[in-house]
């Protein structure tokens, strides 16, 4: 058994995030990943008040086949970095990006850093019957050798659903559950004017959505999304004095259940747990302390498991907990507020921490903003499902 | 269409050859470790029990429960068209590997986790029979 570990809480509100944007979401097509990232890095420099010339780091997360991302993406930025590298945690590499950045200024070796993340997901593979046609007949090649394709096992959907099944057997969990997430966050994105999805949703229209692998319909899936976000994180010192109110980074936490996503419990008792207790740990805070969360929602079931395993309920009473209304802005513990992954834009969890940023701003219209919100409590998951980050972030 | 896309074929990694040799025979065979007497699965060759190299392919009963399953509606590939819906299911042998296979012959509405499957043989071609399982 692995000892216990203590995170440090030396970083603790050492570190600020004082500029945060996106590029435009959705369909956006004709732009590349890289170009997206730098809109959204551009604007996020202006909403800092910086300049290019003022960073002196980069953490990104390219596409998959791309070779050194952040190098690319420096250049276009036009300038040298101290501290720059390229993460390859899947969902999970956007707060890891955040955390990195902190110990980076925390410990001398740079000063502001960019943290971003683009895709042009919607554009491959949905822009055009070509690119459809591209994306479902990749030659076997890129397939996995054994053990799935034979089996017509696909995709990071059926992977979800099977935890969904497990869930749902141990603990009575329904897909009126999964539905209320689904409808819970397209309420968020309707008062979200940059959201994708602009129509309405109810429990019966998640109903009646196909199934795409039971127990999952369509409305338990998240968007294929072009997007891009970004923030920026100098010191707490350095942040006093730029155009935002700063956000204070109070903690992060990691696990990764390299085991396997089936493997253990894995898929009913996530990464989340361990990373959620280091990140708890290193703020001095608990899940009582949380104001709002924005869950990474590449699935309905994933918000819900995650809720639990961040001690927002017990293990098991995440479908009571949701169904009680607890994620709608103004509920218990208002959640995704913009919308999220199944109905503002997927952007592997950046937006999540976009949207973490911005509502501890308290910039938001009222019909938006979580009233009195202090702490924000930010997930990331991704890899074969294993990777977890947890941030959290607070009012300065 | 199914009939002119053929389905993906597995193309063995070195560490599995003697796996997909023995389902060639109709016979479901893990590694199994001298050291700690453990199975494991997907084939390799290290124990990840106990980190031991000492190891041999033995025949397992082929019999286990249902984990977790799903059905797939939409068709990912052309070549299963006319399979769905589908049941894909995580089987947890009695031996202890977990290893992801189809339950033949169900619809999602029969199929349970904790259900007890056995493991049967599809002739994929000459060189390939790919382990699939039942409900018993």
């Amino acid at each position: 058994m692995i000892n216990a570990i203590t995170p440090s809480r030396e970083l603790r509100d050492t570190c600020a995030i004082v500029g945060t944007a996106t590029s435009k979401l959705g369909k956006v097509p004709g732009v590349s990943s890289l170009d997206l990232l730098m809109d959204a890095i551009r604007n996020a420099l202006d909403d800092a008040g910086l300049k290019a010339s003022d960073i002196d780091g980069v953490l990104c997360r390219g596409p998959d086949e791309s070779y050194s991302h952040h190098q690319l993406l420096a250049e276009r930025l036009g300038i040298n970095a101290r501290f720059s590298t390229t993460l390859t945690n899947g969902g999970a590499s956007q707060i890891m990006s955040v955390a990195l950045a902190v110990m980076a200024i925390r410990f001398g070796l740079a000063n502001t850093i960019v943290c971003g993340f683009g895709r042009d997901t919607w554009s491959r593979t949905h822009a055009s019957e070509e690119a459809r046609v591209r994306n479902e007949t990749r030659p076997e090649s890129m397939l996995a050798r054994e053990f799935g394709p034979e089996y017509g096992y696909f995709g990071a959907t059926a992977a979800h659903a099977f935890g969904a099944t497990r869930h749902m057997h141990l603990y009575g969990t329904t897909r009126d559950d999964f539905g209320e997430i689904a409808v819970a966050f397209r309420e968020h994105a309707l008062r979200n004017p940059d959201a994708s999805m602009k129509k309405p949703l109810s429990i019966e229209d998640y109903h009646a959505g196909r199934l795409i692998v039971a127990p999952f319909g369509i409305y338990d899936c998240s968007l294929r999304s072009d997007a891009a976000g970004a923030v920026i994180v100098t010191s707490a010192a350095r942040a006093k004095d730029l155009k935002k109110p700063p956000v204070l980074i109070k903690g992060f936490g990691f696990q990764n259940n390299t085991r396997g996503w089936f493997a253990d419990d894995n898929m009913v008792v996530t990464a989340a747990k361990q990373a959620g207790e280091a990140a708890y740990a290193m703020a001095g805070l608990g899940p009582k302390d949380v104001d709002t969360a924005q869950i990474y929602d590449c699935f309905t079931y994933m918000v819900l498991t995650q809720l639990e395993d961040y001690g927002f309920c017990k293990k098991g009473e995440g479908g009571a907990f949701v169904s009680s209304g607890a994620l709608r802005l103004g509920g218990a513990l208002p959640c995704n507020t913009s919308g999220g992954q199944l109905s503002e834009a997927h952007c592997e969890g950046m937006l999540q921490i976009v949207e973490g940023v911005r509502q501890m701003r308290h910039l938001y219209p009222e019909n938006r903003q979580v009233k009195d919100a202090e702490i924000a409590l930010i997930s990331g998951h991704g890899g074969n499902q294993v990777c977890h980050s947890t941030l959290i972030l607070g009012r300065a | 269409m199914s009939d002119l896309v053929p389905k993906p074929k597995p193309r063995p990694a070195p560490e599995s050859l003697p796996y997909w040799q023995a389902a060639r025979e109709h016979r479901l065979a893990l590694p199994k470790c001298e050291d700690c007497q453990k199975s494991w699965f997907p084939p390799s060759r290290t124990c990840p029990h106990c980190l031991s190299t000492k190891f041999s392919f033995e025949n397992v009963s082929g019999k286990g429960k249902i984990f977790s399953f799903v059905t797939f509606h939409r068709v990912y590939r052309p070549a299963f068209t006319a399979d769905v819906p589908y049941v894909v299911a995580l089987i947890e042998l009695d031996e202890g590997p977990r290893l992801l296979s189809n339950i033949m012959g169900v619809t999602h509405d029969q199929v349970k986790c904790e259900m007890r499957v056995e493991v049967v043989f599809d002739d994929y071609d000459e060189d390939i029979s790919i382990p699939k399982f039942k409900l018993v």
